[in-house]
């Protein structure tokens, strides 16, 4: 019962979320909305994380597998791919690079500006 | 042989047992580069090739795996929850730190995009890349992008952030754990951060943390764009 109870909980939030999604007045995905909503209601304490733990890990462990028919969905679109399959690849590894290069050098000044006020105090 | 195969239990079987196949096969070998996902897709899409199954039939069982995605994303926020701890003492670096990453890779993609000359099914299917699965194809699909070029970038570049993260810490003298963290979440979510893992609790945690908060600025990044 306490599963079916978890699932029951999680299902709801994302009905919800769909219904949010439906009276919002801008494009808003549902499943981010899902994620906000669980957020705050574990924040405010209206869910402890003992009413959605076993079902959460459940899903959070096995992500990957959720997404294996997107995945597969891929045999539909080869004609598409054929002629830039080389460019998505030095696009993915160039914007890889990029991006953990900025987050990381954006982080160290964040950090070094931080202690340097802390001192200056 | 299509009557035999239009049912749900097909598509949910051989889901299952490609992704055990590839999650054994990752566990002997020890590397990113042979991630159960990608092993999945590949076994499932070579077998309905080759049996000459069309894609409808999987499908039957395809879409009750698809049910779980949405519930799936909803939990990343219980990941975040368990870090609201350190969310507390770093919450500037973090965001600092997302926000830009998250930019600079949107910014980056949009841009060799233009220069390829790519169309805006596959830039829009690229552009929210960096971020976790779930996220990014809440992205991609209702602007026009094609969701399995999603789903396959973004676990390229995940596998790429892994294999390169230890490598860039070295190359740009990361040695703040908390830069290195939340650097390796921003660039290639969950599956970078099971390398960060492996490299310290803090880098665990901080790159944990960075996919929720990379997610949810590139999903505000994307409202503002489109």
């Amino acid at each position: 019962m306490k599963i079916i109870r978890q699932i029951g909980i999680i299902f709801t939030i994302c009905w919800l979320s769909q219904i949010i999604e439906h009276f919002l007045p801008f494009p808003f995905p549902a499943s981010v909305t899902g994620m906000v909503l669980l957020f705050v209601c574990l924040l405010t304490g209206i869910l402890k994380i003992s009413h959605v733990q076993e079902k959460a890990d459940f899903l959070l462990e096995n992500m990957a597998f959720f997404f294996i028919p997107a995945g597969v969905s891929i045999m539909n679109y080869f004609e598409i791919l054929k002629n830039s399959a080389v460019q998505i690849i030095f696009i993915c590894v160039i914007s890889t690079i990029i991006t953990f290069t900025v987050t990381a050098y954006s982080v160290m000044l964040t950090v070094r500006w931080m202690n340097r006020r802390k001192r200056d105090e | 042989m299509s009557e035999l195969t239009a049912s749900p239990y097909f598509g949910v079987a051989l889901s299952v047992i490609a992704f055990g196949a590839g999650a054994r096969l990752q566990k002997k070998l020890k590397t990113p580069v042979c991630n159960p996902l990608i092993f999945a897709i590949v076994v499932i899409v070579g077998i309905l090739l080759v049996f000459k199954i069309p894609y409808e039939s999987y499908y039957e069982g395809g879409q009750v795996i698809d049910m779980f995605l949405a519930p799936a994303t909803a939990c990343l926020a219980v990941a975040i929850y368990s870090k609201v701890k350190i969310l507390k003492d770093y919450w500037l670096p973090v965001l600092v730190g997302c926000t830009a990453g998250s930019a600079a890779s949107m910014a980056s993609v949009y841009g060799m995009c233009r220069m390829f000359g790519l169309d805006r099914g596959l830039t829009v299917s690229l552009l929210p890349k960096s971020v976790t699965t779930p996220i990014a194809v809440s992205v991609a699909e209702p602007n026009g992008g094609i969701v399995p070029v999603t789903v396959v970038a973004v676990i390229f570049t995940g596998i790429l952030g892994s294999i390169f993260a230890p490598l860039l810490i070295r190359l740009l003298r990361v040695k703040d754990p908390v830069a290195a963290g939340l650097a390796i979440g921003a660039s290639s979510h969950a599956v970078g951060t099971s390398k960060a893992v492996e490299l310290g609790e803090t880098e665990g945690a901080m790159s944990g943390l960075a996919i929720g908060i990379c997610g949810i600025i590139t999903v505000i990044f994307s409202l503002i764009i489109f």
